[in-house]
């Protein structure tokens, strides 16, 4: 916690982002914006938001474009997908789903819709390691995808009979004499209301018998023909006490008694605060509340999403790279950056998202693995000494031409002469700007600049010809670029 | 050619541009190393502890097994093992742990019986929190491990890490943070150079561009700059170190095995590392639990086994000591999924040349019990405080807040 949170006016926080002479629309805000709300921004991005303003941008971020040819493609690669790995989990599947969302997140016309998408996996975190089935963990996504925007209510009620869920946390082998807790437990601490009480520190939400009592109430449904079925033979159909209501509550009643709990509205607004704002404020509750009140009426969460970032906040120094970035955003960063996902649409044949898929896996964020039903941790915890390196290296191997895994189709060197930089000047100016929207000291860029001068005078192998040095210096300058700390920020 | 300490020492910041970051960097890359007494030295303390996490909630009660229990087998109608390996007349050990049984007959494993603590939280996070933390308060932002590391600066530690995993709170709240690392091959910061002095160059870029400013304000930036620095000076160092290592007895290739032989070899590099901590994580077993409880078993039992071996083939034997936990065990009964849901108290294990070799405690009883939970006889502080004041050499109080009694799992030296 860096701040006084108590220092934030309520008010002024959610309310809409106008630009002012104090608080101008810029290269730095667009990047913000961008680099929160998609995966990072390309140049041409950046310079349509500028050119835009915040207001048309979020709108056109919010719905998205539609590239039937996008989804079309997506759409064959999926069913493929599911259709072939319907068995015991393999390195081959999961590495298969992994890619198939990176590959939409890459290349989709509305990656906000994607992110959202990520916001909720990493929410009701379920991973194949367990639930072993390409089908049903791209059927939870489908779910969460078509929520993403929408309804967290629906959303909540659905994903406790989706197939994906009832195998990860064992709904589907709850008895009615001997009921499993894992659902109910996870379902009040991690789904919908925390430990303890958003307003109250230290007043606890529920009890051990609360749980075991939703636990009782949770039981009764199956999987038939890839299907959620509810038996009534398997369902206990006696009295349940849960968090101080009485009745022969279903499923759908105790997500309905856990969203009337006061904490509800708040423990979503929170995470949700956490994922668009910053790492390390600790939101207080009255921040939170003009949130949490509207939230509550009809648990319209994409109108809160949208809110959030539209508002003052968000565009303000409390926001501004608060955050670290996740693995996903950190590569993505750089391959949009490079124009990555425009090859694709040259018909060069894109960067392969398999290779990107693994690389996250190293980094610490496999998609549709989770380490726990917590999610992942996030913030500061993305960085340690070994993750950092692998960063780096990842970074020399999207750039540079001397790894096959990404096809060498992120030179920089190409990629830099297409925009216009030629002397190093230009090189180092374009790199900062387009990748840190120019947030590093004088200082660096002065290291950088003598690094590039030093680089022109260096004796290169016999063999190398002008070009070939200057291609090297563009790659390398690049890389620099990408290995300042100044990048890891959000 | 053995690397030593001293040749390690060669190798440090004196004189570089990062000396005013000490108090930040890993110990073994600043002056503290020459303080680490030397292991020849008499009354020195220079013992290992090496945490392994089980990650999930282990069921303890079919890990140190009260076979002939009828209450046992009342709780457990398919889950309970029926033939495992004898530690005594009413105890047995999973018969994936051979290893550890083996162990047990050369007076290497201690085994402590119901280690829980009062009113236990059954959330993983909450549970696993307090374990780190070694307090139920509400908010706990510092580890047991960090607090010692205070009394002990000069300690190397290493977490070593999982990709999916962050720095444990157990180890925050020391002097300087403790590095994470998963092996010495991939921690190295690649460069395209086009030459030696090129990528002198470049390395020198990104470090001084990574530098902190001078007493900055806390922030996300200087947090990376810190992790930046101090990861290019650890990975240079460890780059000149480890090579001569060859594991004495084959490890288990599973990804404990593979910590435990990176562990082994940073003790064999003989650079003053004397905590690591690991995790292996999946213990959390609500449904189906017996094939998957049985492999868990087994690679904690091969993996701990083969890193003792191999320290005692080194003559380290009595150096090291190995130590397991989980946030909770589970429920005395069995769901209906042939699993368990979580429960409380559980046993801790520990493995090393100087334990108490044997059962420590009763067997927690199976009858009465809190809502199915097991009931805890030794609090997992008094462990804690054992290990501190006896093994580390750290003063228990200040670190755990009050004193706790000692629990008989050392012999004294």
């Amino acid at each position: 916690m860096f701040q006084s949170p108590q220092a934030i006016n309520a008010q002024w926080a959610w309310q809409p982002y106008r630009p002012s002479a104090e608080s101008p629309w810029d290269l730095k805000k667009a990047g913000h914006l961008l680099r929160r709300a998609t995966f990072g921004p390309s140049w041409d991005d950046l310079q349509a938001a500028l050119r835009d303003g915040p207001e048309r941008t979020i709108t056109d971020l919010w719905q998205g474009r539609s590239d039937a040819q996008a989804e079309e493609v997506y759409g064959t690669m999926a069913r493929t997908i599911a259709g072939a790995n319907t068995g015991p989990d393999g390195q081959n599947n999961g590495g298969q789903i992994s890619s198939l969302w990176l590959y939409r997140m890459l290349y989709s016309p509305h990656p906000l819709r994607e992110k959202l998408t990520l916001f909720w996996h990493n929410h009701f975190a379920t991973s194949n390691i367990k639930v072993g089935s390409a089908r049903f963990m791209l059927r939870q996504y489908d779910l969460m995808r078509g929520h993403a925007q929408g309804n967290f209510r629906t959303l909540l009620v659905e994903m406790s009979r989706d197939p994906a869920m009832m195998i990860w946390l064992d709904t589907v082998l709850s008895q009615r004499n001997r009921p499993n807790e894992n659902y109910a437990r996870e379902l009040m601490e991690l789904f919908s209301l925390g430990v303890t009480n958003a307003r109250r520190p230290g007043q606890r939400n529920y009890t051990e018998t609360d749980i075991r009592e939703a636990a009782r109430a949770l039981t009764g449904w199956r999987i038939q023909n890839n299907e959620p079925i509810f038996r009534e033979a398997d369902f206990d159909p006696t009295e349940k006490n849960v968090l101080g209501q009485r009745g022969n509550w279903r499923g759908d009643d105790i997500v309905r008694i856990c969203l009337e709990q006061e904490s509800a509205p708040y423990f979503i607004a929170k995470k949700l605060f956490r994922f668009f704002i910053s790492d390390t404020l600790e939101p207080a509750p009255a921040l939170l509340e003009p949130l949490a009140t509207e939230f509550r009426r009809e648990w319209n969460f994409g109108a809160m999403a949208e809110r959030v970032l539209r508002s003052n906040l968000f565009f303000s120094q409390h926001a501004y790279r608060a955050k670290i970035k996740s693995p996903v955003d950190y590569l993505l960063g750089i391959v949009r950056g490079l124009d990555g996902h425009r090859v694709a649409e040259a018909g060069q044949g894109g960067v392969g998202t398999v290779e990107l898929a693994r690389a996250l896996e190293g980094l610490g964020q496999r998609l549709f693995y989770p380490p726990s039903v917590a999610g992942w941790d996030g913030g500061r915890a993305w960085l340690n000494g070994q993750t950092f390196l692998l960063r780096q290296n990842l970074a020399l191997a999207l750039t540079s031409t001397n790894d096959n895994r990404f096809g060498r189709r992120l030179d920089p060197a190409p990629f830099l002469r297409r925009h216009g930089a030629q002397t190093n000047a230009q090189q180092i100016d374009f790199l900062v700007r387009l990748f840190l929207q120019g947030d590093v000291s004088a200082a660096t860029r002065e290291r950088l600049t003598q690094y590039a001068a030093g680089a022109e005078r260096a004796t290169y192998p016999v063999y190398w010809t002008a070009d070939d040095a200057a291609n090297h210096r563009s790659r390398t300058l690049c890389h620099l670029v990408l290995c300042l700390p100044e990048f890891q920020l959000d | 050619m053995h690397t030593t300490r001293r040749d390690f020492l060669r190798f440090s910041l004196a004189g570089s541009s990062m000396v005013a970051l000490t108090g930040a960097l890993p110990n073994f890359l600043g002056r503290a190393v020459a303080n680490t007494p030397q292991p020849q030295q008499g009354g020195a303390r220079d013992t290992i502890l090496v945490v392994v996490q089980l990650t999930g909630g282990n069921d303890g009660l079919n890990t140190v097994i009260p076979f002939n229990n009828p209450d046992y087998v009342r709780l457990r109608p398919t889950l309970r093992i029926q033939n495992s390996l004898r530690v005594n007349d009413s105890i047995g050990l999973h018969p994936a742990m051979t290893g550890l049984h083996g162990l047990l007959q050369d007076n290497a494993l201690c085994i402590v019986q119901g280690v829980g603590y009062p009113n236990p939280n059954q959330s993983h996070f909450r549970s696993m929190d307090i374990w780190h933390a070694a307090s139920t308060a509400e908010t706990l932002n510092e580890g047991w491990i960090g607090r010692a590391l205070r009394h002990i600066p000069a300690a190397t530690s290493f977490h070593l890490a999982n990709p999916n995993e962050s720095a444990p709170l157990a180890l925050t709240g020391a002097p300087a943070r403790v590095p994470s690392i998963a092996t010495l091959d991939d921690f190295q910061l690649r460069l395209q150079a086009s030459s030696a002095s090129d990528r002198r160059q470049q390395r020198d870029l990104l470090n001084t561009s990574s530098r902190p400013a001078e007493n900055p304000p806390p922030s996300l930036l200087d947090f990376v700059q810190r992790t930046a620095v101090q990861t290019y000076a650890s990975s240079q160092r460890l780059s000149e170190i480890g090579r001569n290592y060859q594991p004495r007895v084959p490890y288990p290739t599973s990804a404990l095995g593979n910590h435990l032989k990176l562990a082994a070899q940073l003790i064999d590099a003989n650079i003053g590392a004397r905590l690591f901590y690991v995790t292996h994580d999946g213990f959390d077993t609500h449904a189906a639990q017996a094939p998957l409880h049985t492999s868990l078993l087994r690679d904690v039992s091969d993996s701990i086994t083969a890193f003792y071996r191999d320290m005692a083939a080194r003559g380290q034997g009595n150096r090291v000591l190995i130590v397991t936990f989980s946030e909770f065990g589970r429920r005395g009964h069995e769901n209906g999924s042939q699993g368990t849901d979580h429960g409380s108290g559980a046993p801790m294990l520990f493995v090393g040349g100087r334990v108490r070799s044997g059962l420590v405690g009763e067997h927690p009883r199976l009858v009465n019990l809190d809502n199915g939970n097991l009931p805890h006889a030794i609090d997992f502080r008094q462990v804690y405080a054992t290990l501190l004041d006896q093994w580390l050499g750290v003063p228990s109080r200040p670190v755990l807040g009050q004193a706790f009694d000692a629990v008989d799992i050392l012999r004294r030296a």
